[in-house]
């Protein structure tokens, strides 16, 4: 006796994690689009149909319903694009994104990676030498108002988002003393920490390791954005994105560990 | 002892008190799955006629376990599954014969207990865990729990159950204490006992919201099973059954069962017989036909024909009837395309409806591959179909992991029998 989904009154499914997730990006989206201006409406465009086409053709291959979930990647890569890349850049580091970061594993919740997070990486580091975009004020408020939303609903860990503050505020704060705290509340960083740093899937999945995760990804947006051109730029944001989700697995395998010993312990001793 | 759990998932519904009413019930059926790892040997044929506490059934494998009639009628329809495992075998309710055990001596020993026990089908009242099966006719478990709680959204108040069947419940929780030689728990709403304790007897009481009230977050905060520590489990209005049965030589094969859902005006209690048919219940409370029916809470409940076993809850959903009005947003999202069934999302929120020191993500995912060993290692032994229900709830995939997990376990307790 298996239980018909219909009999279930869930509290989430897919289409509506996709759904709110697309609320939450909306506002940081439409900030995007008054700031720049029409600059921004072929780079929109483009990863629009992208950001449908590669899903469509996985959905039609494998002869499963199409997902919409590539629609939010293609929204959160160009928020975070910088505006000079030409546009067949843009597609061939979104298609990339997509394909090996997300579709190949099956769909969203079997990969290990943001698929944002690897177009952007592909990106920087296939075509180095990028202009860095200062993204304004208003996406900052906007991306900060995305990034309460998730919280809201449950679809970004609060421990996750603490720990990666605690994580860039520590060693910013040794590096470079009080002062250093003015770059944080950069567009970039904090869209990184949300949509790329944030996203569940990318995320480590045991409370232990979400703190770990976070606190990795923090420290590593700081170290490597010291060594390179300044903490909060798009370069340090992305590869601490990829590198503490590729490690996040590690990480709760850690976790999975400490939590077996512990109940053999009690096994042992109740 | 006492426990306050804080992870779980609040509900903004209560417990029922009463009144109980009694809607005729025309049909009862024994439901082979309500008792996984069994493999019924029949004792009937269609067209007999049945006496309440007549043997049914018996298991192949061990044949003093008995499954008995919970009403006195004719056998129906008997459906044979796959492999020609029993799936259903349907009773007609006529008159009131009812079969008289010899108690004098069972109330003394052991042996005599567990007789008849076994014979009167009370037995088949334990589940053990791990596995969740019915227990060997000479096992002794390391402690049996008696679950007095109920967190499940507009459940039967057992406070309200109990109160005027409590000699019954002393005399059933003292004949517990024959069976084992370790503790007896009874987990409890409140810190006051429930009944005069006796010797081994612990009280143990468990607040916080669901699944504060479901034995096996009791179990997995006092003593965790595991395949050395065998635990048995059995509900409070099971012991009130062996009180009975001890008191009177009958069985009582009744049970006070909650039936809440949006398709119902107000929500009731209903006393009725052992896997009852659930439309013979809701349409006399609700006089329609048009609504699905579970079996179960409204978080846990499954789609069936007859009330299962271990259920004291049905649920009746459908159009809305009970005159509130849903927000507009949630309106809005009843009307998405509902999805397919995805991979497990690794939210946070999953983890704080947990209540137990495991890794929820970590074992849904091995769940949901059928990797049996890394589950066992994350400690799905402790586990039960009922405890991995509100995460089925929460997570967005739309898999049943309390499915999966008797798979899991099914696949474990075979090699363990090999």
């Amino acid at each position: 006796m298996t239980r018909q989904a219909e009999d279930m009154p869930r509290r989430w499914d897919s289409t509506r994690v996709t759904l709110a997730t697309g609320v939450a990006v909306s506002p940081a989206v439409a900030a995007a689009i008054v700031e720049r201006g029409p600059i921004i409406y072929a780079p929109i465009l483009l990863a629009i149909g992208l950001g449908i086409a590669w899903p469509l053709l996985f959905a039609r291959l494998r002869q499963q319903p199409l997902r919409w979930d590539g629609l939010l990647t293609a929204a959160v890569f160009v928020l975070l694009l910088p505006a000079a890349v030409p546009l067949w850049q843009l597609a061939l580091a979104l298609s990339f994104g997509l394909v090996f970061g997300d579709l190949i594993f099956g769909e969203r919740g079997r990969s290990f990676l943001n698929p944002a997070t690897v177009g952007l990486a592909f990106l920087l580091f296939s075509f180095p030498g990028l202009a860095i975009e200062t993204s304004g004020l208003s996406v900052t408020i906007a991306a900060t108002v995305s990034g309460a939303i998730l919280l809201g609903i449950g679809l970004l860990s609060w421990r996750v988002v603490t720990a990666v503050a605690i994580g860039v505020a520590g060693p910013v704060f040794l590096l470079s003393g009080t002062e250093g705290f003015g770059i944080i509340p950069s567009a970039g960083l904090l869209l990184g920490i949300v949509f790329l740093i944030g996203d569940p899937v990318a995320a480590a999945c045991t409370n232990a390791g979400r703190w770990v995760y976070g606190g990795l990804a923090g420290g590593l947006v700081v170290l490597l954005g010291h060594a390179a051109d300044g903490v909060g730029t798009l370069s340090s944001v992305v590869f601490a994105a990829l590198l503490a989700s590729v490690l996040a697995p590690l990480i709760d395998q850690i976790v999975i560990l400490f939590n077996v010993r512990r109940r053999a312990r009690r096994q042992a001793h109740v | 002892m006492q426990f306050t759990i804080r992870k779980g998932l609040q509900t903004n519904t209560e417990c029922l008190k009463g009144p109980v009413e009694e809607p005729p019930v025309q049909s009862v059926a024994f439901l082979g799955a309500d008792y996984p790892g069994v493999v019924f040997d029949l004792r009937v044929a269609q067209g007999d006629q049945v006496i309440a506490g007549q043997t049914l059934c018996v298991d192949r494998h061990r044949p003093e376990i008995a499954f008995v009639a919970s009403v006195a009628g004719c056998v129906g329809r008997i459906r044979l599954g796959p492999r020609r495992k029993l799936e259903v075998l349907e009773l007609t309710c006529q008159g009131e014969a009812n079969r008289a055990f010899d108690v004098c001596t069972a109330a003394q020993g052991d042996v005599a207990l567990r007789k008849l026990l076994l014979q009167s089908g009370g037995w088949a009242s334990f589940r053990t865990r791990p596995f969740g099966h019915v227990p060997d006719p000479t096992s002794r478990p390391q402690a049996i729990f008696v679950t007095a709680t109920d967190t499940n959204p507009l459940a039967p108040d057992p406070m309200a159950v109990l109160a005027p069947t409590i000699e019954m419940f002393q005399r059933g929780t003292e004949a517990l204490l024959h069976l084992t030689d370790g503790p007896v728990y009874i987990c409890q709403p409140d810190d006051a006992p429930l009944v005069s304790a006796v010797d081994r007897m612990r009280f143990v009481s468990f607040s916080g919201p669901h699944p504060a009230g479901l034995p096996g977050t009791h179990i997995h905060h006092i003593m965790p099973a595991s395949r050395q520590r065998l635990v048995w489990q059995i509900g409070y209005q099971d012991v009130i059954a062996i009180g009975h049965l001890l008191e009177t030589g009958r069985i009582m094969a009744r049970r006070i069962v909650s039936v809440g859902g949006t398709a119902l005006a107000n929500p009731a209690l209903v006393e009725v017989p052992l896997g009852a048919r659930l439309s013979d219940i809701a349409q006399d409370l609700t006089q329609t036909n048009a609504s699905q029916l579970l079996s179960g809470s409204i978080l846990s409940g499954y789609r069936s024909e007859y009330l299962r076993r271990f259920d004291l809850q049905m649920t009746v959903t459908g159009s809305r009837r009970d005159g509130r009005i849903r927000p507009f947003w949630r309106r809005l999202l009843d009307r998405l395309p509902s999805a397919p069934t995805g991979a497990t999302l690794p939210l946070e929120g999953l983890e704080r409806a947990f209540p137990f020191d495991l890794l929820p993500v970590p074992m849904m995912r091995a769940l949901a591959v059928g990797d049996v060993e890394t589950a066992e290692r994350l400690g799905c032994l402790e586990l039960l179909e009922d405890d991995l229900m509100l995460l089925s709830h929460l997570c967005p995939s739309g898999s049943d992991y309390g499915a999966l997990l008797r798979r899991t376990l099914d696949i474990l307790a075979e090699e363990q029998a090999a």
